[in-house]
């Protein structure tokens, strides 16, 4: 199996399992509340109080279960692994693509097509998901290009951005609307939202939250009408093929 | 009475709760989901809203802080189930924008008409 496979398997047993035990509990709530009434109803009838506390005892177990798979699926978005970078974007982009509207196109500039990075794989593809979420979103109303670009820190040369050697710099740069010096300063507070879109304002806090826990750091450049771009900068990045299992 | 609306997108669930709490003669209102309990809220009418965090269109969160702009008096409870990012993470959220209670489901429906009768008074 490909990195890029357990990219993909990792990021959906998180979604998967938490998705599962969210659902199920639920249901266990509503089967606590029917019993609930249930043990009303039955007043002095102890064989169908018994049967009905038969029932609250089972689905305590279903509620010890979804512990576990909540348990599991935190595990999943913590342990730290080798990551490609290229094959997580691409990841992305894959995913995103069925709902990016005409009119926006999607270029992956790898320069450095071989890094990789020790990441937990589900959280680099929610870093990766929300900033190109926000690009498009950005991009909606008139269309544009989202442009993600990958290369080593020692050779970049940014716009306005110094080089910073040794480090992986990702970057995904929007041709939208861009932001004014008000809201550039607001972006990264919790619930914050620019624009009508519907959505918690948590992305970029949980990208900025999620890049540092990588021990990295994420800034931008933008301007009203000229689009934006944001800078992911992870110390410590790998050349070349992924060492082997053990 | 009071009243309580009820914002849960799982159907069962949600006519569960309001048959609890209507049996303790609060008015009852419901919503499928964020979108739809904006729509419906109504400041003379609702005293408390319960929530579900993670539901489609508008999520809880939303509804938390939406609710809050128009009636700033309004209590809270807010209920999950896990998912995004875990039940601890949404709850803390929804607490810090400013639930009068949190609870994680599965929990006994019974808990949470007591928890409406202490807030109500």
């Amino acid at each position: 199996m490909g990195a890029g496979k357990k990219i993909k398997s990792s990021a959906g047993l998180e979604i998967l399992t938490g998705g599962i035990a969210h659902d199920l509990n639920t249901v266990i709530t509503t089967i606590y509340g029917y019993c609930e009434l249930a043990l009303e109803s039955a007043g002095d009838n102890t064989g169908s109080a018994k049967s009905i506390q038969a029932i609250i005892s089972a689905a305590d177990r279903a509620k010890l279960l979804t512990g576990q798979l909540l348990d599991l699926s935190r595990n999943a978005s913590i342990e730290k692994v080798p990551v490609p970078v290229a094959d997580a974007l691409k990841d992305t982009i894959n995913f995103i693509s069925p709902s990016v509207p005409e009119g926006i196109r999607i270029i992956l500039n790898l320069k450095t097509p071989d890094a990789w990075v020790m990441a937990p794989p589900a959280r680099l593809f929610r870093i990766f998901l929300n900033l190109a979420t926000n690009a498009i979103q950005a991009m909606r109303n008139k269309g544009g290009t989202l442009t993600i670009t990958v290369e080593n820190g020692d050779e970049a040369e940014g716009e306005g951005t110094a080089p910073t050697p040794g480090r992986l710099l990702i970057s995904f740069s929007d041709t939208g609307t861009g932001m004014d010096e008000q809201t550039a300063g607001e972006i990264f507070k919790p619930f914050f939202t620019a624009g009508s879109h519907s959505g918690t304002g948590l992305g970029l806090t949980v990208v900025a939250d999620s890049v540092r826990d990588l021990g990295g750091t994420v800034d931008f450049v933008t301007a009203p009408g000229s689009g934006t771009t944001f800078r992911i900068i992870i110390p410590d990045p790998f050349f070349g093929p992924l060492p082997e299992k053990d | 009475m009071a009243g309580v609306m009820i914002v849960e997108d799982d159907a069962a669930l949600r006519e569960l709760l309001r048959d609890s709490l209507e049996k303790r003669k609060y008015t009852v209102i419901t919503a499928a989901d964020g979108r739809e309990a904006l729509a419906r809220f109504r400041p003379s009418v609702v005293d408390l809203v319960i929530t579900d965090l993670l539901m489609p269109e508008e999520d809880g969160l939303m509804v938390i802080m939406k609710i809050r702009e128009v009636k700033p008096a309004t209590r809270v409870i807010a209920i999950s189930g896990g998912g995004r990012a875990g039940p601890g993470s949404y709850l803390l959220m929804a607490s810090k924008l400013g639930a009068d209670h949190i609870m994680s489901k599965p929990f006994l429906p019974s808990e949470l008409v007591q928890k409406v009768k202490e807030l109500l008074g």
